[in-house]
């Protein structure tokens, strides 16, 4: 049903999709911006400046990234086929207080877990981090797996029974191509949180060679004691966005299936 | 259930952990072995951004003749206490950490430093540091954290705006009604010159740059113990309103109604403020935008002349199992060779008071004036400080943009019983 | 909720006995259970450690007075208590719920509005739908630091432009000049960032309305608007019910756009719950009543959700 006459449509359409995307080009239009003219400056302050970005932050940020993709993959693909297709004792408590999970705010539980890990020996460690982002992105991710797997037609799993596949060949030959979508969404999803992620990483690491680069980011906005470097802050925020926005634009069919294959219906 | 029992056994344990750990808080005092160890021990230190090239720089001169090394990581101003809350809280705090001079009662209080009383006594220099900051460390009797840095409020004023406006550069003010003129002379000279700054979105700045005033009329703004607040005396009142006329007058520049402290050296630096109090540590950095700059200590309404002693005080992480030492590298850190090559060879103002002029500081006349002003000051002491002054939700902030901004004498009446209230939460 | 399982198709049991026939259907699906707890297990493994525990520990706090180092010391109500006497805290909430009612109904016009909009198939949707999705590629943190330079006077465009048409006259903060302009600035940040977000879900919802159903009402003589009230808004009702929850939730915990772009300011004009939770917890170093205030905070936003969902719920059966 076209709500929207064709006229309509198009000027309103630019119109919004100029102010959307006015931010994102404006800060990389200032971070390209020097006091003579335009240049790679402010770029070459982000990196080289006290508290600029190193190497190591890259690599952090990059290991972290990885590893909660990694696990949260893990994690909500073997939740979401369980919650999606078994029955068990449990099974919705769980999905509910995995769920509970988005209603509690960071400054809260985030000391406990400080405790926590290091009870486990995991304190100041990208690990540890990395755990507890899995643990932020569950709720996301296991509704959309598993609504992801609930929309598989039951006929294929049948199919696979029928040839004698126990569950998880049948999981592993014939659910996870046909929750593709799905997956790429999650995998997308816990990468954007956790390589962005401030708080977390703050508070959970201690030893400077462990930190992100998004805390070296933040930084700047209190370096050299009393004047924003706004022109080395942008530069350092479009940094930040290029590795996700190019991931956004490969992936861009596939997460868009991965929201429309039926995996948000509520 | 599998997954029920597990649950049950791991809150259990987190639990015990935490009732376990809650127990065994305080080593063994620091004051033991009251010469400190060099044995080779990776010491970690911690320090707010503000002062992270300071605590570098007292660390490789430490590291490059001893055989303990320190490694020092620096955390964003903001989100400083956060992290030390958090450490504490797990009962992980690193061997060293310093902060804000007036956040140390609040931190001795809790227990986070460890004891160096005896330590403190034996080190031959307990009468020799700045006194401000050793109050600051000090809960029930105890010594907790000595001095790092020094940061003082002085009158910075802009030499070539001041000759521009007829007045002489060399003639800095000697009362806060000169201070006025001056400004408004200044700020005659049109354009996008105005007469002085502050920070008006920011407590912290205020307290640093108005309180002088009140102290060098004779006033406080704190009874003793940091229990009771006196900001609604006649001497801080008549402050507000001075400022309050320049920034109604517009010789206070507009944006200084919502500073809140991240753009403030900028303002300074761009050469178009006449005179405005401020760091003394900013001397250097304004200098270094090309705009040749005066100093003068900030003065009360009729004379007198005062500053607000900050800083950083430093202490030894309460758990930290190598306090012997950490102990050898604080000590170190108030020795003549450490104060006069790493601190004021850079220009710094150091924490002995017997040290004042040094071999460094008498060649600029300014540094002088600046040092000398270490027994003029104050720092002020209370355990609630951060809650009462500093945050930005705090009842100090509050009253102060009512007094400059709004209704003055509701504002400094119901402010005072605000922040005394929050000085007394135990 | 809609499910999509469907039933398996029942296969005829073998002529045994009942009970042996019962059984062995029991096994399997007892098996089955087993099979569908043991790939649950790492998501309950993870939820019950990371989350249950520090949570439980958080309520355990929140009855003890507790010390950063030192033994904790039980002390309820206390806690709970002095949150009336914490003149913050109502300020705050009464922000907090100014701000989630304000965010919510924009926030959900604006992501609505966008779903209708690019809906069908049309010359540049996807291009659309990238430009308004795309924010969601920047960090929170991150969104907010780029405000912040956008905002401000020193390199920030929006002053500049604002002066040039005349509409401002020098100097104006918009993160901390005013109650209105920092509540203004924080809002147009977070619009900016989730509308897109929001927008693909309610486009799933819209989407999976069966294109017979709009037929049915074309037929039928409907026009647009009653089509979209009759027709449109009750088939989304389970779409609209994750997004209200998720926007709701969101509102009532922001947190980072508040500490980044307006410190709480000006005035507390701004300072949300969450705010003053780790304000109790960071600044005041009383880690016993930041617990109390989390736990109360938690236990509202249950009821909210278990309200709404079942209204929302009831409505559509």
């Amino acid at each position: 049903m076209k709500f929207v006459s064709k006229a309509g449509y198009g000027v309103t359409g630019a119109a919004l999709a100029i102010m959307f995307l006015f931010p994102l080009l404006w800060s990389g239009w200032a971070s390209l911006r020097t006091s003579s003219g335009f240049g790679l400056e402010n770029y070459d302050r982000l990196f080289t400046s006290d508290n600029g970005i190193r190497p190591h932050h890259i690599v952090n940020s990059l290991t972290v990234s990885l590893l909660t993709v990694g696990g949260t993959l893990l994690v909500a693909t073997l939740g979401g086929y369980a919650f999606g297709r078994f029955r068990f004792p449990g099974r919705d408590a769980l999905f509910l207080l995995t769920l509970a999970i988005l209603m509690v705010p960071y400054a809260t539980i985030l000391i406990a877990l400080y405790v926590l890990l290091g009870w486990f020996g995991l304190q100041d460690s990208l690990i540890g981090l990395s755990l507890v982002l899995i643990m932020f992105q569950l709720p996301f991710s296991l509704f959309m797996m598993r609504n992801s797997f609930e929309a598989v037609p039951r006929e294929l799993e049948e199919s696979a029974q029928v040839d004698g596949c126990n569950s998880f060949s049948a999981l592993l030959r014939i659910m996870l191509p046909a929750v593709r979508p799905g997956l790429i969404t999650v995998g997308l999803f816990a990468f954007l949180a956790s390589w962005n992620e401030f708080f977390a990483p703050l508070i959970l690491l201690n030893s400077t060679d462990k930190f992100t680069t998004t805390l070296a980011v933040v930084n700047m906005r209190t370096a050299s004691h009393g004047s924003i470097d706004y022109a080395a802050l942008e530069a350092g925020v479009v940094f930040m966005a290029v590795p996700c926005l190019l991931l956004f634009a490969f992936m861009q069919r596939s997460y868009v299936r991965g929201f429309t294959s039926g995996a948000l219906k509520g | 259930m599998r997954s029920r029992r597990q649950l049950v056994a791991t809150v259990a344990a987190v639990l015990l952990t935490a009732a376990l750990g809650a127990c065994t808080d305080k080593e063994a005092t620091g004051g033991d072995s009251t010469a400190g160890v060099d044995d080779g021990a990776a010491l970690t230190l911690w320090t707010r951004a503000a002062t992270e090239s300071v605590s570098k720089a007292y660390a490789d001169a430490y590291n490059a003749k001893h055989k303990n090394k320190v490694t020092v990581t620096a955390y964003p101003n903001e989100e400083y206490p956060a992290k030390l809350a958090s450490a504490a809280g797990a009962k992980a705090l690193p061997d060293l950490f310093a902060t804000d001079v007036v956040f140390a009662p609040q931190y001795a209080s809790q227990g986070l430093w460890a004891d160096i009383t005896a330590g403190f006594a034996a080190s031959g220099v307990k009468d020799k540091v700045s006194p401000g900051h050793v109050r600051a460390g000090t809960w029930e009797g105890k010594t907790y954290a000595v001095p790092h840095t020094v940061d003082m409020s002085v009158m910075l004023y802009n030499k070539d705006l001041y000759t521009k406006a007829g007045l002489d550069p060399e003639k800095p003010p000697t009362t806060m009604k000169e201070f006025a003129e001056h400004a408004r002379k200044i700020d005659k000279l049109g354009g996008d010159v105005n007469g002085t700054y502050f920070g008006g979105n920011c407590g912290g700045c205020v307290e640093f740059t108005f309180w002088p005033s009140v102290w060098a009329a004779g006033g406080d703004v704190l009874d003793d113990k940091g229990a009771n607040a006196k900001i609604d005396s006649k001497e801080m009142a008549d402050v507000f309103a001075l400022y309050r006329a320049l920034y109604d007058e517009k010789v206070a520049a507009p944006a200084s109604k919502d500073e809140a402290g991240p753009t403030w050296l900028g303002a300074l630096q761009s050469g178009k403020i006449g005179i405005a109090p401020g760091p003394s540590v900013w001397l250097g950095l304004i200098e270094e935008k090309g705009v040749k700059m005066g100093v003068a200590p900030i003065t009360g309404m009729d004379g007198g002349e005062s500053t607000f002693i900050g800083g950083d005080s430093i202490g030894i992480g309460a758990t930290s199992t190598k306090q012997a030492q950490a102990w050898d590298f604080l000590n170190w850190t108030m020795s003549e060779e450490a104060q006069v090559e790493v601190i004021a060879k850079n220009k710094g103002v150091p924490i002995r008071t017997d040290l004042a002029s040094n071999k460094y500081s008498s060649a600029d006349p300014r540094i002088v004036t600046i040092n000398s002003l270490v027994a003029k000051g104050k720092t002020p002491y209370a355990k609630n400080f951060n809650a009462s002054f500093n945050d930005p939700q705090s009842p100090w902030l509050q009253t102060v943009r009512g007094a400059l901004f709004g209704d003055a004498a509701k504002s400094l009446t119901d402010g005072n019983s605000a922040i005394s209230k929050s000085l007394q939460q135990s | 909720m809609p499910t999509t399982v469907q039933r398996s198709s029942q296969r005829p049991l073998p002529a045994w006995p009942a009970a042996e026939a019962a059984r062995r259907k029991g096994g399997r699906a007892r098996r089955r259970s087993l099979v569908g707890a043991a790939y649950a297990a790492p998501t309950a493994v993870m939820v019950g450690l990371f989350f249950v525990a520090p949570l439980l520990l958080v309520v355990w706090m929140s009855v003890n007075r507790w010390p950063l180092l030192g033994a904790p010391t039980f002390n309820l109500p206390d806690n709970y208590a002095h949150i009336a006497d914490n003149q913050l805290v109502g300020s705050a909430v009464w922000f907090t719920l100014k701000y989630t009612v304000l965010m919510t109904v924009l926030l959900f016009s604006l992501a609505f509005g966008l779903a209708l909009l690019v809906q069908n198939r049309r010359r540049g949707v996807g291009f659309l739908r990238t430009a308004f999705f795309l924010p969601m590629a920047v960090g929170f943190a991150s969104a907010s630091l780029l405000f912040l330079g956008l905002l401000s006077d020193e390199i920030g465009p929006v002053s500049d432009a604002l002066r040039a048409i005349g509409l401002v006259d020098g100097y104006v903060s918009w993160t901390s000049g005013s109650s209105a302009s920092a509540l203004g600035s924080t809002m147009v940040l977070v619009l900016w960032r989730f509308a897109g977000f929001n927008m693909l879900i309610m486009l799933t919802g819209l989407q999976a309305i069966p294109v017979e159903v709009y037929e049915a009402a074309r037929i039928d003589g409907a026009s647009r608007w009653q089509t979209f009230r009759r027709v449109t808004l009750p088939l989304m009702r389970p779409t609209i019910a994750l997004v209200l929850t998720l926007m709701i939730t969101g509102s009532v915990l922001a947190f980072d756009q508040f500490w980044i772009l307006t410190r709480g300011g000006p005035d507390n004009s701004t300072t949300s719950l969450v705010m003053v939770i780790y304000r109790e917890a960071f600044i005041k170093l009383d880690l016993g009543s930041a617990a109390a205030i989390s736990v109360a905070l938690l236990a509202v936003l249950v009821v909210v959700n278990i309200v709404q969902l079942g209204v929302l719920r009831r409505r559509s059966s």
